[in-house]
């Protein structure tokens, strides 16, 4: 075990779990978990209150009427090859076109859904570590729906994201391994006796279970062989294992030898000291620090294996642990697009963004929900940060909380703004952007009456201190601090209104200092 | 316009005295002044340098089947389904054709313009996209420096240079960029390039915006002397808060300039919609505009070919081809043609076996262009041998870094030595 820390805490590192374990949070939100206490504050994470099913889900993600769907669209195949007897061959082959985009815009309308719903949850959630560790285990089985193209499958891996979020991790891989979107994303479905697809074997090694340097060639290529004979069925998802397309000769992976299938070999991985090390040394990663240290790794190890590979005793140990909360660690995060947009509207206290506004956001900053850039999902940390996405996130925080809105050169509500940040993006991206513009006009934004109510504003050191616990519960520093103070005794006229307000609000905002967590 | 050269000179030299300087700001600042000494300094980041574009095929991209060995038994019976056969192709060279969705290079190569380098690799090769891919952007077959081979190249031959001397038209920077001190900077759409604020006193708000966003007094500065750490480098010792302010510093400077420039220029070539033109397209524009850019990066996606490759392939290849078609178009026309290079790469090549998806898996050996008009154009290396194989997979010929050692020495003419920490070969395809 780690050293703990002891239960006592400051609210400064109580906002640092909320952070870290969630998506921050409003400063109500942050003194509820400080009050209760360090270890009861972690306990009510990792067993949130609030059931998987809690959150609807997209209406069209419903399996009943989703098979209802597959049926009429046979029907329609089947109809649609009966008069094709009687069409030209050009005439076929526009029927079949307008058939092929008619099904592509079902499907992209209904990724965005599936996007804007995950993103929504991560949002309303009072599980936030459970999403977040969703999110973790989204970029560590990393699958893009750009390959898959298929929103239900998407959506159906990631409720079992979801599902093992805080629970037993081995379990999970044997069923990744047979998940119907990893198997189209990796090609697996095509892998067959004597022609088998290095691919997927590779991936289960150094991304999913071992890390790079921990296996052979051989092993890839032996195990690749026990990976044959899975399909999956295109039109329905369905899984299954097809005993004459796989490769029932012995095999020797990682010393072991026999007639293996896939799950076996996934049993043999975990069987490696590696498996131990790997997952514990990712989530600290992503929790705590950019370079885990070789004996906390070890420590986190032996509790993995001991448990049994579950990951509530781990994530407790490393949310307890006295290193999570030490004073180069708190702060000292990079956000990633997700978390700095997620946690903005927290502590904004906005319950949601304009309709699709999400997602130009988060292709502007090079985080996309469902379109991980490759398997191995995004580089974290600084590879967020460039010119260009530093800027990106300052006029997005402009535009959450309205402090640049009528900026000059968006004129038009931010429409030539959206238009531009579309452009790129690939089809869709356009109708999105329009959608954004229309949908930008009728949201409410952020409450200033609330954030800084009338009476704090007469006092521009008061309504600083306040914003600034509110956006980085931590000293800034005398020189930010002081810039700020400046900045509102400079608007402290006659009036001083929800406007001035906000472009307070966003030059806090567009600060290296809000780019970490 | 200010540069970050006249920022420093400005701002923090006004201000040492009161502040205690970050070291990377100090040194750069030293640098600064052996620079104003050493008229070199000016000459590297000069506004009529020669310029490389490199030009990313990000996937592996399948050599066989870009440059073919269309008379070789051997191809068509490992390619039984996706071989191209000798009617379908460009004739380079005896045996070897080039995919005829590239009509473009291929009528560069008959007017001298295309070198086409074959059988280009490295020694024990990773099938891994990410740690191949890190591999050619570090130059360093372990894949474990922290710095990027071109943003060595800006460490060590454009000291005090703007932040501006690599462009990369990407949202995240390449792993190539990544240095010490300058890594370049981004940028995917010009018009956003740019701090948005909103209210009547803009230059009042961005007085603020630049006092918050230049590098901060309290930060504890690293010694540029330490190594770098990280994927995107960056200086060992630094804090994450203090790499902010580096690259706010650099976002601001760069910004203004780059916005002026992309909206004064228009190119008169038409470019098709595709990602790719698109980036070219605004490359050209920032060439037109004289930026002190020496190296653009680009990048084309999509080349993991692993399942029904012909026809994504072929695409994938037309779109390089058109993109590239309109850009040199673009150059001769604004009378750039002599100052840009493209050299494109790519991880790895495939297996020469097709597998049972009618895709191609991850081999190792490829081809890769160097295109242009100051190139010497023809082929260069082996095609390696279809028979005499590693693992299924072709052998190398050519090390990866004589290609940048070319590039480095005899375009950017600087010495590659200090960038590739060894001595390679050159090829002789620049002039």
């Amino acid at each position: 075990m780690l050293p703990k820390a002891k239960n006592e805490w400051t609210v400064e590192e109580a906002a640092h779990l909320v952070r870290r374990a969630g998506f921050g949070g409003s400063p109500d939100q942050i003194a509820r978990i400080h009050a209760m206490g360090r270890e009861a504050a972690v306990d009510s994470l990792l067993d949130p209150d609030e059931p998987q099913d809690a959150i609807p889900l997209p209406s069209w993600y419903n399996p009943a009427r989703l098979a209802e769907e597959q049926r009429e669209r046979l029907e329609e195949m089947r109809e649609s090859r009966t008069e094709g007897r009687s069409m030209t061959a050009a005439e076929r082959e526009r029927a079949q076109r307008m058939a092929r985009q008619e099904a592509q815009r079902t499907a992209r309308q209904r990724l965005m859904t599936a996007s804007a719903w995950w993103f929504d949850r991560m949002m309303r959630t009072r599980a936030p570590l459970r999403e977040k560790m969703v999110l973790f285990l989204h970029d560590h089985f990393a699958t893009s729906s750009q390959k898959v193209r298929q929103p239900a499958l998407m959506m159906r891996q990631n409720e079992l994201l979801r599902e093992y979020a805080l629970g037993d991790f081995r379990k999970l891989t044997h069923e990744i391994v047979r998940d119907p979107a990893m198997m189209l994303y990796l090609d697996t479905q095509t892998s067959k006796k004597g022609k088998p697809n290095e691919n997927f074997a590779r991936e289960v090694m150094e991304l999913f279970t071992l890390g790079e340097g921990n296996y052979t060639e051989k092993d890839i290529k032996e195990a690749a062989r026990a990976f044959t004979g899975y399909t999956v069925n295109r039109f329905n998802g369905k899984v299954s294992h097809v005993k004459f397309q796989w490769d029932s000769g012995s095999k020797t992976v990682l010393g072991k030898t026999g007639k293996f299938d896939g799950d076996q070999v996934v049993d043999i991985l975990f069987e490696q000291q590696a498996a131990a090390e790997y997952l514990p040394s990712k989530l600290w990663m992503f929790f705590v620090e950019d370079e885990p240290p070789k004996a906390v790794v070890e420590e986190l190890a032996e509790g993995f294996r001991a448990s049994g590979f579950q990951l509530k005793p781990l994530l407790r140990e490393i949310f307890l642990s006295r290193a999570f909360y030490d004073s180069t660690v708190i702060r000292n995060q990079i956000k990633s697009p997700i978390q700095f947009l997620v946690q903005m509207c927290k502590e904004l206290e906005v319950p949601d963004l304009p309709g699709g506004y999400e997602q130009l956001a988060q292709r502007e900053l090079g985080q996309v929900l469902f379109v991980p850039p490759n398997v191995a999902g995004w580089d974290w940390g600084r590879a967020w940060i460039n010119t260009n996405t530093l800027l990106s996130r300052y006029n997005i925080a402009g535009v959450i909380t309205q402090g640049a809105v009528d900026a000059p050169g968006t004129e038009g509500g931010g429409e030539n703004m959206m238009d531009q940040m579309a452009e790129g993006g690939g089809p869709g991206m356009k109708v999105v952007a329009r959608l954004v513009g229309r949908n930008m006009r009728d949201w409410k934004g952020p409450d200033y009456e609330k954030l800084a109510p009338r009476e704090l504003r007469k006092d521009p050191e008061k309504l600083v201190g306040s914003l600034i616990a509110r956006f980085f519960q931590s000293d800034p520093g005398d020189k930010q601090r002081g810039a700020f103070v400046d900045y509102a005794k400079s608007k402290q006229g006659v009036v001083f209104t929800n406007h001035e307000v906000a472009e307070l609000c966003h030059l806090m905002m567009s600060t290296p200092r809000y780019q970490l967590c | 316009m200010k540069t970050r050269r006249e920022f420093l000179r400005s701002t923090m030299l006004g201000a040492s005295s009161v502040w205690t300087v970050p070291l990377f700001v100090e040194r750069t600042f030293a640098d600064l002044h052996a620079g104003a000494k050493d008229l070199a300094t000016q000459a590297v980041t000069g506004k009529d340098d020669t310029i490389l574009v490199v030009l990313q095929l990000a996937g592996g991209n399948d050599g066989l089947n870009t440059v073919v060995p269309f008379e070789d038994d051997a191809y068509h019976k490992a390619r039984p389904q996706i071989g191209k056969k000798g009617k379908d192709l460009i004739r380079l060279a005896d045996g070897i054709g080039l995919n005829n969705s590239m009509p473009t290079l291929g009528r560069m190569f008959k007017e001298g313009d295309l070198a086409v380098v074959q059988g280009v690799g490295y020694p024990n090769p990773n099938r891994s996209h990410f740690v191949s891919t890190s591999v050619w952007e570090t130059a360093d077959p372990q894949a474990r420096s922290n710095t990027g081979w071109i943003g060595r190249y800006f460490d060590n031959a454009c000291p005090g240079s703007d932040p501006t001397v690599g462009i990369s038209l990407n949202k995240t920077q390449p792993e190539s960029f990544g240095a010490m001190r300058n890594p370049g900077v981004c940028l995917s759409s010009p018009e956003l390039y740019r701090w948005i604020h909103g209210g009547g006193e803009k230059a009042q708000a961005e007085q603020f915006f630049e006092s918050l966003n230049s590098p901060d007094a309290a930060v504890d500065g690293a010694s540029i002397a330490e190594p770098s750490v990280g994927k995107v480098g960056g200086v060992a010792g630094e804090s994450n808060l203090a790499f902010l302010e580096r690259v706010a510093m650099d976002a601001r400077v760069s910004s203004k300039k780059i916005l002026e420039i992309a909206s004064k220029h228009r190119s008169k070539v038409q470019y098709d919609g595709t990602p790719i033109a698109r980036s070219l397209n605004m490359v050209s524009r920032m060439i037109a505009g004289r930026m002190p850019t020496r190296v653009y990066y680009v990048s084309h996606g999509g080349f993991d070919t692993h399942n029904r490759q012909a026809n994504s392939h072929d695409r994938l290849l037309g779109q390089l081809d058109g993109a590239l078609k309109s850009f040199f178009a673009d150059l001769k026309a604004q009378g750039n043609a002599d100052r840009v290079t493209v050299m494109t790469f790519s991880e790895f090549g495939r297996r020469v076996g097709q597998n049972a998806s009618q895709g191609t898996d991850h081999g190792q050996a490829s081809c890769l262009f160097v295109a242009g008009a100051p190139v010497k154009g023809g082929i260069y290396g082996e095609h390696p041998s279809l028979t005499d194989l590693d693992r299924g997979d072709l052998k190398f010929n050519v090390d990866f870094r004589s290609v940048y050692a070319t590039v480095l020495e005899d375009w950017l003419r600087t010495k590659s030595q200090p960038v590739l920490k060894a001595d390679y070969s050159k090829l002789g395809f620049m002039g």
